[in-house]
């Protein structure tokens, strides 16, 4: 087959999967869909009567809304880490996973950002977080980490969705060449007329490196910014140094599991074999093997430390978080993060999809709890016995039904890219094939 | 010199004859109570570990830079068995540690020495099957890398956690473990720089601005760990500063409020982050051998400095015992590296 | 002239450049970047990375001035930190620094590579996945 062949088959290939939707498609946006109307629905019931449906009770004040803020921010890691680290390195594989991983990163920033004005007491009040100058002359309080988790995770929606709308440009501009009528208007105008040219590749390579060379550190910092809400208190559990690498390893953990739960069914349902082999796979899932070694080291370091400073706080909180009211979910965490994943050190079980699949459906139970439980169990064993017993903080529906919703968001969401946007980054591939 | 080197069991006697001055420098009492053979032990396991490590993380992700160092690197391998010597010379100084009075199950002198020259010898036994792996080119090569790094990483952080922070014990920081490994590869990445430069001169001059030598490879990587080492110090501070919990600032305080403890902890940032970064920030830098040199020096100097103002305000030190043992160390570096350099390089 | 392979562009570009025909007159077209392209006809680097530079540089500067000048103003010690505590500060700078930083490149890049281009948009004209040269009228050297 020439090269002007595979050219055009690529475009075929990848421009096929916008074309009209089938009934398996229409089902899954439908049940997505319900399931974020339904989480909707449950947040205005929650503004109508207060936090109270919440299952918050004293000292637990930070539970389900919190885990899934964290969770989803860490959901997005991956996608920089994928189109901006591995760009950096040279690493091949990345052409497979970059726009899909981009896209994610996007719609769980979208999701992550509405968890604290959904934690928030009264919601429409939140611009308060923003500075601005008012008549009043009071500015935010700029020591306190919930302000920096405002620029921190502002500054990082802004900067993946610039990511990713530039990586889709020459793209779009392939869309706008083989669709008709006012789709091709639309792709034409968000393609901003790109040709090209030798001068604008020049440009536009310069950019991408630039802005894979912002997004590096930048991921890191977001995720160390989050680990700060907790680290800067001075709760047991909470208050340790090694959070902000810890979390950002945990971050891209479940994110790299949340790419894999994503393109497994995409390459499927497109039939993308071509373009998403059994190699690249494999490249990822050592990724998620490094992460879980590096997750697995902070708990043996967490332990140990709390253990070797004799600490009667730590020691407690420690002993309390493996053996508490919540020790079922701190031992389902362990397996899927830290055990689990160990069987990824056989080649075999790296390349079987369909067992990479489920592992990283685990590892995102897993790391889900892992919020959970270093949320709930640090608070539920602060310094003031009297509260340790008195009562235990359990979800109620509410607050099971939002984070479903959010589930819910982001798959249609995603739903909603694979038939509208180019799925991969075709220019790439030609450049590859 | 290369051909006295080249013969047999030359650099066994050469290992020996430092392990007995080093001895004799230990036991004399100019030595004071072992302070000066503890850092030298601490900063030059950092960069021997860090060497091989570097070799092996680059094999393991098939860098392409790794390929031009790697004998080198590799060849810093019998130092691991003269640092487990100095370790069981520093068993008369354990009893100077805060709780060797109260020995605990973890915090035992029998157990600490133990644990620590298990994981050196370990890390020079996995480093040896990962070299020969790499010798035969085999298969196995990405497995002992592997091996190699699992104990270098357990070995980096026995040493963080056991020889300098239980100095202050009870206090306690649960990122000085991985501060330490992380620190290990900058100094592999640094050694790697400056050997590249010695073994193949300055790379090709291109007009070609996508064309990538192994120097400014190395470069990108210095690059990116004084960024990635910056986060993590700041991560550390950060934590404290804000936590303000007297037991854990008086770490910090310790060694920023009194001279020239003060002096020394801003140079170390110096050294290893306000320097390196703006100085490689611009493509051409990475390439120029003189920038990248002095870089290296920078790094390695700073990982020294900081080395020094950990243990300084708990220990006391002799400068003399301390530049014998470091120039000793550095002496026999040289000559392992010397004794291997020149030969194919091997490929990645 | 129109290529459907990429190894005939880039010979033709080589053959027209050794023929005298200077490079600024020379326009390519190409479905995807080629290095090649940059070897054969060398052009200055992007100037893209200046407004890196400037937009990070800016940004810093305005994390400082923003954080320490609106403490200042209205100066009310919290959790018992300093007015001015660099080290949380050094975050919001780190941040702006970041998003000025990207921000200002990717205006560079529309700047520069003249997008949007109405024209453009509007066209109807399309090479697709061939590779194009195209030589303004003028002398040859």
């Amino acid at each position: 087959m020439t090269d002007p062949e595979k050219y055009a088959r690529a475009d075929e290939d990848i421009l096929k999967a916008m074309e009209k939707p089938g009934r398996a498609y229409l089902l899954g946006l439908g049940v997505t869909a319900s399931l974020a109307v339904g989480g909707g629905l449950l947040w205005a019931y929650q503004i109508r009567n207060g936090l109270g449906v919440a299952g918050y009770t004293h000292p637990v004040n930070w539970a389900v809304y919190i885990t899934n803020f964290v969770f989803w921010v860490g959901i997005a890691h991956s996608g920089t880490l994928i189109s901006a680290v591995l760009y950096l390195f040279h690493a091949r594989y990345r052409t497979s996973f970059n726009r899909p991983a981009e896209a994610m990163t996007v719609f769980a920033l979208m999701v992550a950002g509405l968890f604290p004005l959904i934690h928030l007491g009264r919601s429409w009040v939140f611009y308060y977080l923003i500075p601005y100058p008012t008549e009043r002359q009071l500015w935010v309080n700029f020591r306190s980490p919930l302000i920096w988790d405002v620029f921190a995770v502002g500054t990082y929606f802004t900067v993946s969705a610039v990511f990713f709308y530039v990586g889709m440009i020459p793209d779009l501009a392939i869309a706008r060449r083989r669709r008709e009528g006012i789709r091709k208007t639309i792709y034409a105008v968000l393609s901003l007329g790109w040709r090209g040219t030798g001068r604008q590749w020049r440009h536009y390579n310069m950019l991408y490196l630039f802005l894979a060379s912002f997004a590096t550190p930048l991921v890191a910092s977001v995720h160390s910014v989050v680990s700060w809400d907790f680290a800067m208190s001075l709760l047991p559990g909470w208050h340790t140094t090694i959070f902000a690498p810890y979390f950002v390893a945990g971050a891209i953990f479940s994110g790299t599991a949340m790419v894999i739960t994503l393109v497994v069914p995409m390459r499927k349902t497109f039939n993308l074999y071509r373009y998403i082999t059994d190699d690249h796979f494999e490249s990822i899932a050592k990724i998620l093997l490094l992460t879980s070694l590096i997750v697995s080291y902070a708990y043996v370091i967490e332990f140990g430390l709390a253990w070797y400073s004799g600490n009667i706080f730590e020691t407690e909180l420690f002993r309390y978080r493996a053996l508490g009211h919540y020790k079922v979910f701190f031992w389902i965490m362990v397996a899927c993060n830290s055990i689990i994943p160990l069987t990824l050190f056989a080649m075999r079980l790296r390349r079987n999809i369909p067992y990479l699949l489920i592992v990283s459906l685990l590892v995102n139970v897993g790391m889900w709890l892992e919020r959970f439980v270093i949320i709930v169990s640090s608070l539920s064993r602060d310094y003031d016995p009297y509260a340790w017993n008195a009562l235990i903080y359990r979800p109620t529906y509410v607050e099971v039904g939002i984070t479903l919703g959010a589930f819910g968001m982001f798959f249609m969401l995603y739903l909603l890219f694979v038939k509208t946007l180019p799925l991969l980054s075709i220019s790439e591939i030609k450049e590859h094939l | 010199m290369k051909a006295l080197l080249e013969k047999k069991g030359s650099l066994a006697v050469l290992l020996v004859i430092a392990a007995a001055l080093l001895a004799f420098v230990a036991m004399s009492p100019l030595a004071g109570r072992g302070g000066s053979l503890l850092l030298a032990l601490l900063f030059w396991g950092t960069v021997v570990e860090g060497c091989i490590a570097a070799a092996a993380a680059g094999t393991m992700v098939n860098a392409r830079w790794v390929g031009s160092v790697k004998r080198e690197l590799l060849s810093v391998r019998p130092l691991l068995l003269l640092l487990a010597f100095l370790l069981l010379l520093l068993i008369p100084f354990v009893d100077s540690y805060p709780w060797a009075g109260g020995p605990g199950l973890w915090l035992r002198k029998d157990f600490f020495i133990g644990r620590n020259l298990a994981f050196l010898l370990l890390a020079y036994v996995t480093a040896g099957r990962f070299a020969a792996a790499v010798e035969a080119n085999g298969e196995t090569k990405t497995v002992r890398a592997a091996t190699y790094l699992f104990v270098f990483v357990t070995s980096q952080t026995l040493a963080a956690f056991d020889l300098v922070m239980s100095l202050e014990y009870p206090w306690y920081s649960t990122l000085f473990g991985g501060f330490f490994f992380i620190e290990a590869l900058y100094a592999g990445f640094a050694v790697s720089a400056i050997l590249c430069i010695l073994v193949h001169g300055r790379p090709p001059r291109t007009d070609d601005p996508d064309a990538r030598s192994s120097l400014s490879d190395i470069s990108v990587l210095m690059f990116g760990f004084s960024l990635l080492w910056a986060g993590l110090f700041f991560a550390q501070y950060l934590t404290i500063w804000y936590g303000n919990i007297p037991e854990e600032v008086s770490f910090i305080a310790k060694r920023t409020s009194v001279s020239p403890f003060r002096e020394l902890a801003v140079s170390v940032l110096f050294l290893l982050f306000f320097l390196p970064f703006p100085a490689l920030l611009s493509t051409r830098a990475k390439s120029n051998p003189y920038v990248v040199t002095a870089v290296s020096l920078s790094i390695l100097s700073g990982i020294l400095v900081e080395r020094y103002v950990f243990l300084a305000p708990a220990v006391r030190l002799n400068p003399g015992a301390l530049a014998v043992d470091l120039i000793c160390l550095l002496f026999l570096f040289v000559c392992v590296v010397y004794k291997e350099s020149g030969g194919t390089p091997l490929d990645a | 002239m129109i290529f459907d392979g990429k190894e005939e562009f880039v010979e033709a570009l080589r053959r027209l450049v050794g023929e005298g025909v200077p490079p600024e007159r020379i326009r390519v077209l190409t479905p995807f970047p080629l290095p090649e392209v940059d070897r054969i006809l060398p052009r200055k680097r992007s100037n893209v990375r200046f407004f890196a530079l400037i937009g990070a540089g800016t940004g810093t500067i305005t994390g400082f001035a923003l954080t320490i000048l609106t403490t200042l103003s209205w100066p009310l010690i919290v959790g018992g930190k300093p007015i001015v505590s660099i080290p949380p500060f050094i975050i919001i700078a780190f941040a702006l620094t970041i998003l000025f930083g990207s921000l200002s490149t990717f205006l560079g890049f529309l700047l520069l590579s003249r997008l949007p281009s109405i024209r453009n948009i509007r066209s109807k004209e399309e090479y697709g996945n061939r590779f194009v040269i195209l030589v303004e009228e003028g002398p040859t050297r």
